[in-house]
């Protein structure tokens, strides 16, 4: 009797784990009412800071519905915390395409992340716009879901060191970069611009993202006469590069990727010491007047009142407005097929970011950046307007 | 150059010996390595951040409360976790340990959010010296060094000549025994997560103040202060203040020339450590006979 119940258990449990592995064939996404956008991202843990860009869609939602929806659906926002974690990511992104129907995934932070979930999205038909992070695998070769807005690392880095050079008339540079995709994109594309120049950087320096010390590393920049150290690391990292930096009397001039351009934060954890570091950025400032940005600041007061209307979180936002777009010109019969078919044909769409354009044959949207300084309190100051990459690899192989 | 990369090497490294010290002292009584022993420090120090930026008190008000508000919790944490556990393994202590961490962590989450935080000392690392030509100390170096040595002397003098320092000896080496010779084992244990948990406290803000404040912050100084520890011997205080000297010195020798190699250097030392020398450079085990 005991053995056959010992059977028993052993054959239900195995045909519970046969029956979860099968694919469960994912909800449309959309009803008459509603469609279902979502993003995920680190909500908690060190990179947090970057997650907020995750909540920006959500309030965007807000304003379309207040003003009547699309087509009379209302748009709703899912937000996920994937810890950073690309093995939490596939469950939470999996957990909302299978139980809730997604139609759309917007923002999406980390690199690794999105590389785990991209084939999922892609087999489900599920659309991504706006990706958190710019990652080449994502968009080349061209993949039919997904569409890029931020710029690569590459060109950013590229367009920065362009300006270090003729502007700043600055030939001795430095790389600090993060051991990782981010980073080494990134070295890409100071190497790339330099040579133009017939030029190397001075020293070439990787870190890993959790370290603490980076005291050997600055002051080989430092001995090697490096003037300006171009960073494509974290917000942490680049805090304690700077701390360190002024505790052996350095005094570079810094320029770092995008993804450290919400001076607000970077001015307030490094103690002002971010004032005078000039970034890429990837959308018009927090603080701008810019009519998009303008009133996305009224509408975070209104809809989310909680939340500090920084560059990450309005970045959430300008990632989604394409897609709104797109939603908007595919009409009354909303479907899969027919929103690809309006976003393969965004031509110079401009929101509150860069112009965007998409094709059936290009899903990289741009590769203009703007430069940015910090000035006094965390304030912006705009050096350069949006930018494009002169020497985009990706443009001259289409 | 080199001046330079051993007052830089030296510091930190006086820093992983100041949060070693910590993890040892919880070591040489209960032969637990204390995993939430960065999460301890980390809330601690959120503490003391809570009290200067929404009260702000002056700093040295603010670090009496936290080294209170420290103490309190390595003994709350032992009392309410390590101790209700019955006839617990090793195995099973250093389980609990790492629930606590887990638990911490989400508190820190929770209370201050996830987002970084800016936390600076009296002692800036902005005010420079120049003792001898090409050699830079600032004043958060000479603090952590000042500290580190007076908290050696210190934990030198008390396990050695205080009656409640050879308890804590005579509990690691055989509770039983040290039970039979009239020793509360239990205010022993209380007391070593107290005093560890403010050692702790003390060496996590001075990482802060290196870098930025978040819940996640010491898990990387968790990891280097135990291959300190481990290098130096998990029961030599001396050891691990020597293990954190030689490791910050091979970190940044090996981050100058070779910086790809840094942030294993401290791992491979440990494996080589415990191959050559299971109990550390200066560590020495009790082995009891059968």
């Amino acid at each position: 009797m005991v053995e056959k119940k010992r059977w028993f258990i052993g054959f239900f449990v195995i045909a519970l784990l046969f029956i979860s592995a099968l694919p469960v064939s994912a909800a449309p996404g959309y009803d008459d009412k509603e469609i279902r956008i979502a993003a995920w991202g680190p909500q908690t843990g060190p990179a947090a800071p970057w997650g907020t860009v995750a909540r920006g869609p959500g309030v965007l939602a807000s304003i379309v519905n207040a003003e009547g929806g699309i087509y009379g659906r209302k748009i709703k926002h899912f937000v996920r915390d994937d810890q950073y974690n690309p093995a939490q990511t596939k469950v939470v992104v999996k957990e909302l395409v299978e139980k809730y129907g997604i139609f759309a995934f917007v923002c999406g932070t980390s690199g690794a992340s999105g590389l785990a979930v991209k084939d999922y999205l892609a087999q489900n038909k599920v659309i991504w716009v706006g990706p958190a992070t710019s990652i080449k695998e994502y968009v080349f070769p061209v993949n039919p879901y997904i569409f890029t807005i931020m710029p690569l690392y590459e060109d950013e880095a590229s367009v920065l060191t362009k300006y270090v050079v003729e502007k700043l008339k600055i030939k001795e540079i430095g790389v600090l970069y993060q051991n990782d995709p981010y980073g080494k994109n990134g070295l890409d594309g100071v190497r790339q611009r330099l040579t133009k120049y017939k030029l190397k950087p001075a020293a070439e320096i990787p870190v890993e993202a959790g370290e603490k010390d980076l005291s050997s590393q600055i002051l080989k920049f430092k001995n090697t006469g490096v003037k300006t150290v171009m960073m494509w690391v974290n917000p942490t990292t680049a805090v304690i590069a700077l701390k360190t930096a002024a505790t052996i009397g350095y005094k570079p001039q810094w320029v770092a990727s995008d993804t450290l351009s919400d001076f607000a934060l970077m001015h307030k954890i490094s103690g002002g010491l971010w004032e005078g570091v000039i970034t890429g950025a990837f959308t018009s400032p927090p603080d701008s007047d810019h009519p998009l940005i303008a009133k996305y600041r009224n509408a975070i007061k209104k809809f989310a009142p909680e939340e500090r209307p920084g560059l990450f979180f309005l970045a959430g936002m300008m990632f989604t407005e394409p897609l709104i777009d797109a939603l908007k010109r595919t009409g009354k019969n909303l479907s899969t097929e027919g929103c690809l078919k309006a976003l393969n044909s965004t031509k110079s769409f401009q929101g509150s970011g860069p112009k965007i354009t998409w094709t059936s044959a290009q899903h990289q949207g741009t590769d203009s950046i703007m430069i940015w300084k910090c000035g006094p309190g965390g304030s912006t100051t705009v050096l350069q307007g949006w930018s494009a990459n002169d020497l985009a690899t990706w443009k001259k192989k289409k | 150059m080199f001046g330079q990369l051993i007052v830089e090497g030296l510091a930190i490294g006086a820093c992983y010996a100041l949060f070693g010290i910590a993890v040892v002292i919880i070591y040489k009584t209960s032969e637990v390595v204390n995993f939430a022993q960065g999460e301890m420090a980390m809330l601690s120090t959120f503490v003391a951040y809570h009290i200067l930026a929404y009260y702000s008190y002056p700093f040295w008000v603010a670090f009496i409360i936290t080294m209170i508000f420290s103490i309190c919790l390595g003994m709350f944490i032992e009392y309410a976790f390590l101790r209700p556990a019955k006839h617990p393994s090793l195995l099973g202590l250093i389980v609990i340990t790492l629930g606590a961490e887990m638990l911490l962590m989400g508190v820190a989450g929770w209370k201050w959010g996830a987002e970084q935080k800016a936390f600076s000392l009296p002692f800036s690392f902005q005010s420079i010296h120049e003792p001898i030509k090409g050699i830079i100390i600032n004043d958060w170096a000479i603090a952590v060094f000042v500290t580190t040595a007076c908290l050696m002397v210190f934990l030198y003098l008390f396990f050695r000549y205080t009656k409640l320092g050879v308890a804590m000896r005579a509990t690691q080496q055989n509770q039983q025994a040290a039970k039979i010779m009239g020793i509360r084992v239990e205010r022993v244990f209380s007391f070593s997560w107290g005093l560890s948990s403010f050692i702790g406290a003390i060496a996590a803000m001075f990482f802060a103040a290196r870098s930025t404040l978040d819940p996640a912050f010491m898990m990387d100084p968790f990891l280097r202060a135990f291959a300190a520890a481990v290098l130096g011997g998990l029961m030599s205080i001396p050891g691990v203040v020597i293990g954190g000297g030689i490791l910050g010195l091979v970190e940044n020798l090996f981050g100058y020339f070779w910086p790809e190699w840094k942030p294993i250097v401290a791992f491979v030392m440990i494996i080589i450590v415990l191959c050559i020398r299971p109990s550390g450079l200066f560590g020495r085990h009790y082995v009891k006979k059968v």
